[in-house]
């Protein structure tokens, strides 16, 4: 790359890939210790690596975003829309999920067609999901719904949870809107910006997929809902 | 194959000893009991060579050396696993090289990092079972039994499964390589109506640009680059396009853009160094071989012709030094490679004769010759054309003009490399010569095929065979010859009942018309005939 054409956000990119990198080695470290030390430690201590565990891979997660968004941002992501199994996905982000719902007592459900196949990007569309599911595992009180159906044309993949629903000044508004960054609460407003700007990549015939929250849903609890095309 | 994970002859390949042995204790919970572990390139291809693996699990980023894609590329190329094993890339991030490109240098499926163990075991059972599915299909592929694969995929697509999306390649691919483009052509435009995908729509181009249609390919190439810039099989089959529609300045800028996105692709960066060449823009022809030469390395895409390319340009760019020790290199590079040997010998005839030494610029151009006699079928028209040109500068006019006769009659109905051979004679203030030349030689090989094609029709196929045979010794790559030959064969076996030798003998035939000219009409309905007498049926 030629000296004058780095700027400020090529420098955020290529030190997010190195800490990308730094984490994943650290992710690999505890995964070996918590396989080593699950019999030979108390259940709090245990506890305490599974934490540490899920917090590690909620920062790989941000990070990852970040790098995708710079990479969309410069059209050098390598999209691959194809033909996926949603079922799979959905099964596949639930079970990475597991254990930590676990942790907290939550109970996820999944409910898809064996034969549901739609065109969407794996990875990107897997990182909304694992955001939606992270977002949920805060608000719920003890039970999340993750469903899928084509209606309309248009996949639809839902997160719906049982804790109090979106507050009402978030639903008004749109969601890509919600930027929301707080650093008092902790949120950054970057899951629903990177999770309406994939649903938004995705584009067939003249219709573009989109996000949308909403309350009510199986549970009556927040939804979360993704449209693909 | 195994039919089961546990049952797996299994490789892990990663250079960092945490991962591998995380990816081991994975494994061995789920019941996987012959692991083998290793942490450089090196080993794994040994490994490789020495044992068949039922599934490999391997990192992208190796550190030095080749890459996971690499050691893919030349695992398959060297014939070191075959269809029936599964290849799993570990990734920090997604690249684009491993969706592109031909399905069998593609990994069966990648994993982001961080892995678990649950997602590991279910995209292996997945996989197995879509290996199992596939199975058949890539056995007839292997056989070339082309059609066979095409009905099996047909019959395999009525229902949906995991499988669609691989099928759906599968069986454009076959579409391409018999040649049948009225069917790929419907094919991907039913695809595309269904949902514009770059692959099918890159698909549609490659048939338009097959089916010589370069105006409406470069159409669709560029639309989908324009959708989705990342996608570079497009750019690369572009830069094809615009090369034959003679755009020679913008083929090289679009491999240009496409090495600034991707800039560790040896093969486009070669590419580059050609267009570069060709516009005589030597400098940034210099800079590419160099870095051609440099990225294919650790690959299988290290090819004596891009040594050979960069002394060719530095003797252009009056440095025949230079361009000497780059083929001393090359020669030490490419030792057992006879088809290396003689194109090293060639440049070093124009690299001395540039220097002033015309002596040892004709000895090895004698080597040349010696080498071109030792594998007649084999030396390509661009060989012959550098070689005849180093001979013209020599002065041997009546060599020159004996391998450019060759070229044509090997090539009569190809008017690009004719082109070429007129450029020759011309360079060498022969021009009138030349189109002489072309005229007679163009015309005794339409004689000799005339001929044939007479007697076949008169039903004399054994007398027609005879005599086809005869020029197909002396012409191996007249694609038009050859295929007339095989047309000969089905005839009499028409009429005669089948004859398995001969059918084998007009398969390979036909293997080599396409390895010539993949765009030859006859090869699809050749192929077709033959299967059809080889199941009883003609």
């Amino acid at each position: 790359m030629e000296q004058d054409e780095i700027n400020f956000s090529d420098f955020i990119a290529s030190s997010t890939h190195d800490m990308k990198n730094s984490l994943n080695i650290q992710i690999g470290f505890l995964e070996e210790l918590m396989a080593v030390c699950r019999d030979k430690i108390d259940a709090s201590m245990l506890d305490r690596l599974g934490h540490s565990i899920y917090e590690a891979n909620r920062m790989n997660m941000n990070l990852i975003q970040i790098l995708s968004l710079y990479k969309l941002g410069k059209s050098i992501y390598p999209m691959d829309i194809s033909e996926q199994s949603v079922n799979q996905m959905l099964e596949e982000v639930v079970m990475q999920n597991q254990s930590i719902m676990g942790y907290k007592g939550i109970t996820v459900t999944t409910e898809c067609e064996d034969s549901c196949y739609w065109y969407f990007d794996r990875d990107l569309v897997s990182g909304i999901l694992v955001n939606a599911l992270n977002n949920a595992y805060n608000y719920t009180t003890d039970k999340i719904h993750v469903l899928s159906r084509v209606r309309d044309g248009m996949l639809e993949i839902r997160v719906e949870d049982n804790g109090k629903g979106y507050p009402q000044h978030m639903l008004k508004s749109n969601v890509t809107d919600n930027r929301g960054v707080s650093f008092a609460t902790g949120s950054t407003g970057l899951g629903f910006y990177f999770s309406s700007l994939v649903a938004g990549m995705h584009k067939n015939a003249g219709k573009q997929g989109r996000l949308i929250i909403e309350n009510g849903g199986a549970y009556g609890g927040g939804c979360f809902v993704v449209t693909l095309p | 194959m195994a039919t089961s994970l546990k049952q797996s002859a299994t490789l892990v390949i990663d250079d960092f000893q945490s991962m591998r042995s995380m990816l081991m204790s994975f494994l061995k919970a789920m019941g996987v009991t012959g692991i083998d572990n290793v942490g450089t390139a090196k080993e794994a291809l040994a490994l490789l060579a020495a044992k068949k693996y039922d599934l490999v699990i391997c990192d992208y980023n190796l550190g030095h050396g080749q890459n996971g894609q690499q050691i893919l590329e030349e695992a398959k190329f060297r014939n070191y696993i075959g269809y029936s094993t599964i290849w799993v890339m570990v990734t920090a991030e997604k690249t684009m090289d491993m969706f592109m490109g031909a399905a069998e240098t593609k990994p069966d499926d990648y994993l982001l990092k961080p892995i678990t163990e649950s997602l590991l075991e279910a995209r292996l059972n997945k996989l197995i079972e879509k290996k199992q599915v596939l199975e058949p299909i890539e056995k007839a592929v292997k056989s070339k039994d082309y059609l066979k694969a095409i009905a099996l995929c047909d019959e395999q697509l009525k229902v949906h499964s995991a499988s669609t999306q691989d099928l759906l390649r599968i069986k454009s691919d076959l579409l391409l390589t018999t040649g049948d483009f009225p069917a790929a052509n419907a094919f991907f435009e039913s695809l595309l109506k269904a949902r514009s995908t770059p692959w099918a729509k890159t698909g549609l181009g490659k048939v338009l640009f097959m089916t010589k249609e370069y105006t409406k390919a470069k159409e669709v190439f560029e639309e989908v680059l324009e959708e989705n810039k990342m996608y570079l099989e497009a750019a690369d089959w572009l830069a094809k396009t615009l090369d034959a529609l003679g755009d020679f300045g913008q083929a090289q800028h679009v491999l240009s853009k496409a090495m600034a996105l991707s800039p560790n692709a040896a093969g486009r960066q070669k590419s580059l160094a050609d267009a570069a060449y060709k516009n005589g823009e030597l400098d940034l022809a210099q800079t590419s071989y160099e870095k051609a030469i440099k990225l294919g390395e650790h690959s299988i895409h290290k090819s004596a012709s891009t040594y050979s390319g960069l002394a060719k340009v530095l003797t252009a760019k009056d440095d025949p030094s230079e361009a000497l020790r780059v083929l001393d290199s090359s020669r030490s590079e490419f030792k057992d490679d006879p088809d290396a040997a003689l194109q090293t010998a060639v440049i070093e005839g124009l690299a001395f004769q540039k220097l002033g030494q015309p002596e040892k610029a004709a000895a090895a151009l004698a080597t040349a010759e010696a080498l071109m006699r030792e594998q007649p079928g084999g030396v390509s028209a661009e060989t012959s054309m550098d070689m005849a040109n180093a001979l013209f500068k020599l002065g041997q006019k009546e060599k020159a003009s004996a391998l450019l006769e060759n070229v044509v009659k090997n090539n009569h109905e190809n008017a690009h490399i004719i082109h070429q051979v007129e450029a020759v004679f011309e360079d060498a203030g022969m021009g009138g010569e030349g189109d002489e030349l072309i005229k007679k030689s163009t015309a005794e090989v339409v004689g000799i095929n005339n001929q044939g094609v007479m007697l076949a029709n008169e039903g004399k196929f054994e007398e027609g065979i005879k005599l086809m045979r005869q020029a197909v010794k002396s012409l191996p790559n007249n694609d038009l010859m050859i295929a007339n030959l095989c047309g000969m064969m089905i005839g009499l076996m028409g009429r005669q009942g089948k004859d398995d030798r001969m059918i084998f003998e007009a398969k390979e035939l036909l293997d080599r018309v396409r390895r010539i000219n993949p765009n030859n009409k006859k090869y699809n309905a050749y192929m077709n005939l033959l299967s059809k007498l080889a199941s009883g049926q003609g």
